[in-house]
């Protein structure tokens, strides 16, 4: 290390060292750091995820925002950092140039610190960049956690990939530079790269080893929040492939500047091991034993879930998620208050159910159950997810069983509405919530858990109508008809006829309007 | 004097080209002036000395310090500072930040230390007042005192200037004559220049080269007493004259072999420089 101290002249002088200080390195490296925030495209792309992380995190609608899935959370910190990454990647590069475009490198080549260690403190400028990424995904991801709807289990692999991510485009923008020595270089490599990963998932088809090879990979959650057992992400792997890239990009770059050292050359060999043991462990797809759990948690969920009981029905659900079942009750108890004869009384079992065999973006419906008494709910919860669930349970409350549900055409489609909407505090932002247009008037589709109704613009009618009158007096005449109002086949005239409501004129079931 | 610089039998080819040739030299501290024609090796041999290039024979030492080794060059660079013939800046830093930087890649690591450093070296070449200020918003002169400040700091035992004062107007280059004279004062600077009159004025030795070797050391009074009697007015110019123009006064001022009965003038040190060089063409035409 080498240090200024005061001569008697009072300047101030090297105390003599030989060995390089790497301590200046890192000076060097807080210099550098500083003067890549003067970078417009640095500094408006920090701004940019900061500013749009907080906002997003502060301002999220109850709804299904209110109900994360960890598992799903950590993945989502992934996209932030994109812009602020290639932002790095061009402006390291010009950094990185500085000496060269300023002709400064005849100067700074006869200085104490080499060249290498020169690159060295520009790959190290990127750390605090990398920092605020960590500490943005961290805030991020505690926030969603901290939220009472929270569930499962989010992944420190998939958190770092974020940060990672910054340190790859910054280290390539270094290696650039060492590489080909001109500031348009660097630009059109962004362009490049881009053509490059088009052409490559084209030409693979999407394949597992060439999709993992993006130090991003994105997938969006379908319909279906899995089990975090059940994703199937080589996350950890894909973690080692990335730090494996990083350090040999950097030692690259280390090495095209003169550090020919025998650390260096061992460090660039051990970093090509860790990015190949990475890269070929992240492509092996799904396992036997990952496919078998998926096949199981499908079709028979009831292997490895466990059920509680409130209010004498019976709720099922995946690890991470029995905690929801007072939600869920509390949906089921309401829905069942309004009903009559033996429905106001009967026990359900309502089973959480997932649809894992297509794994993490599959989107594919989940059937109906066909045993009475039986109720599917999913593994997204809050927003629109409340009324669906509800509709779910009301059907089965007034058919029986979920796979009538879906067969539902007739007056009985009233009926489940009520249900439905009846001991709601917003019954028409639920209607328009659980109607697949959002609509309030005529004809829609409704949506539930498995098979959805369909819903004639006379039933909405008659439903409108319903909600516009007193409650308790709507209920009671439904507990007085319920028989009627329940029966197979029974026309919306006559449900309207039942509750006291003008029935629709024209109004045909079942064969359309 | 104690030398500080020394070197041997220093060789260095570029192509077929002889860049140096044999040179030795010994200097000791204060301001050595190093002259010679566009060409003649001089920056050649400046960069050698500051380990911008190995040389391809010979041997040099700074302050006692061999830079053929690996920790002998780190430490030469410890002890230099270099300021090129044409000195590169970053436009978008300022002043003080360009040599802050330039003191981390010194290596100066402790950051009081070195600010208060820095801002000494630019109060020492007079931009105390606008060390703020973006380089590109300085005038040419007071860039060049930032490249000299950043040569300065860490405050460094051998100096090695490459015609520091090219571009600058009068004032400017009187400036700088004070600052180099002040930065002699205790280390061994070493300046290359094609202004006598800075070497006449600044330096307490002076080197004079041409085709890569040096054909003379020793202090600028004996320089110019090689042109002893050599010097001489005539009212047209002489033929047998190696060099001769017209001054101001209207007479011819003569340099070569005056005739017997010449009327001789006091030398200067340009003098003494032009016939050196002029010994050595003669003797390479011979």
């Amino acid at each position: 290390m080498s240090v200024l101290t005061e001569t008697a002249a009072g300047t101030a002088v090297h105390e003599k060292d030989p060995r390089p200080s790497w301590a200046a390195v890192v000076a060097l490296a807080r210099f550098e750091a500083r003067d890549l925030l003067r970078y417009l495209p640095v500094a408006a792309t920090l701004l940019l995820y900061v500013g749009w992380t907080a906002w997003t995190l502060f301002h999220s609608k109850d709804g299904m925002d209110a109900y994360p899935a960890l598992q799903d959370v950590d993945r989502d910190t992934q996209t932030g950092p994109l812009l602020l990454g290639i932002a790095l990647f061009v402006c390291v590069n010009r950094c990185t140039l500085r000496s060269r475009r300023r002709g400064t490198d005849r100067q700074f080549d006869v200085l104490v610190m080499e060249p290498w260690r020169r690159t060295v403190a520009h790959v190290l400028s990127l750390v605090p960049f990398a920092a605020v990424t960590a500490l943005v995904v961290l805030g991020e991801f505690t926030r969603q956690a901290l939220r009472p709807g929270a569930v499962g289990h989010g992944s420190p692999a998939e958190l770092a990939v974020g940060p990672l991510y910054v340190l790859l485009c910054g280290a390539l923008g270094v290696l650039l530079a060492r590489l080909v020595p001109t500031v348009f270089a660097a630009p059109v490599a962004v362009i490049g790269l881009v053509v490059l990963s088009v052409f490559v998932s084209a030409g693979t088809g999407g394949a597992e080893w060439s999709r993992w090879l993006s130090p991003v990979v994105d997938e969006v959650s379908g319909t279906t929040v899995l089990p975090s057992d059940l994703l199937g992400r080589p996350a950890a792997w894909h973690t080692l492939y990335l730090t494996g890239l990083i350090l040999l990009v950097a030692l690259g770059a280390v090495l095209a500047s003169g550090g020919r050292g025998r650390y260096v050359q061992i460090g660039a060999a051990g970093a090509l091991v860790l990015t190949l043991v990475g890269a070929v462990a992240q492509s092996r797809g799904v396992s036997p034993e990952l496919a078998a759990a998926r096949e199981r948690a499908s079709v028979t969920p009831q292997r490895d879930q466990s059920c509680v009981r409130r209010a004498g029905s019976t709720y099922c659900a995946f690890p991470e998620w029995t905690g929801r079942a007072d939600d869920w009750a509390r949906v089921v108890d309401r829905v069942r208050s309004l009903a009559g004869g033996t429905a106001a009384r009967q026990p359900l079992l309502v089973r959480q159910r997932v649809e894992a065999r297509y794994g993490l973006d599959g989107d594919s419906a989940i059937p109906a159950l066909t045993t009475p008494g039986q109720v599917t709910v999913g593994t997204r919860w809050g927003g629109n997810r409340v009324p669906e669930f509800a509709v779910g349970v009301a059907s089965v409350l007034v058919t029986g069983a979920e796979s009538k549900g879906g067969e539902l055409c007739d007056g009985r489609v009233v009926t489940v509405m009520w249900l439905v909407l009846g001991g709601s505090a917003q019954p028409l932002t639920d209607l328009a919530d659980v109607r697949l247009d959002d609509s309030v008037t005529g004809s829609a589709s409704v949506l539930a858990p498995t098979d959805g109704l369909s819903m004639s613009a006379a039933q909405t009618d008659v439903v409108r109508e319903l909600l516009d009158r007193p409650r308790d007096e709507v209920t009671a005449a439904v507990r007085r008809n319920w028989t009627g109002l329940t029966a197979p086949g029974v026309t919306t005239a006559r449900v309207a006829q039942l509750l006291g409501v003008k029935a629709p004129e024209g109004a045909k079931d079942c064969a359309g309007e | 004097m104690t030398t500080t610089v020394t070197a041997s039998g220093l060789g260095l080819r570029y192509g077929g080209t002889r860049a140096l040739d044999d040179v030795s030299l010994r200097l000791t501290p204060g301001v050595t002036g190093l002259l010679g024609p566009n060409g003649a090796g001089k920056t050649t041999l400046l960069r050698v000395l500051a380990t911008a290039v190995p040389a391809d024979r010979g041997s040099f030492t700074v302050l006692g310090h061999d830079p053929g080794t690996s920790r002998g060059r780190h430490q030469v660079r410890r002890s230099l500072g270099y300021l090129p013939q044409t000195p590169g800046l970053h436009p978008d830093f300022s002043a003080f930040e360009f040599v802050d930087y330039v003191a981390i890649l010194k290596e100066l690591t402790d950051r009081t230390a070195r600010h208060r450093e820095v801002r000494r070296v630019l109060e020492e070449v007079d931009l105390g007042d606008v060390r703020g200020r973006r380089i590109k918003k300085l005038s040419g002169g007071m860039r060049q005192r930032v490249a000299l400040a950043a040569a300065l700091v860490g405050d460094p035992g051998f100096l090695v200037l490459d015609e520091p004062t090219v571009g600058l107007d009068p004032e400017q280059r009187m400036r700088f004559r004070e600052l180099i004279a002040g930065a002699g004062e205790g280390r061994t600077v070493l300046l290359s220049t094609h202004q006598t009159e800075d070497v006449a004025m600044l330096c307490h030795r002076v080197l004079v080269m041409a085709r890569g070797r040096i054909l003379f050391a020793g202090t600028p009074a004996e320089l110019t007493a090689r042109a002893a009697g050599r010097v001489w007015s005539s009212t047209e110019r002489a033929p047998g004259a190696k060099a001769g123009w017209r001054t101001g006064t209207g007479s011819f001022r003569n340099v070569g072999d005056p005739p017997a009965d010449a009327e001789l003038l006091e030398p200067t040190l340009e003098d003494g420089y032009l016939l050196t060089l002029d010994d050595v063409s003669a003797e390479a035409a011979a």
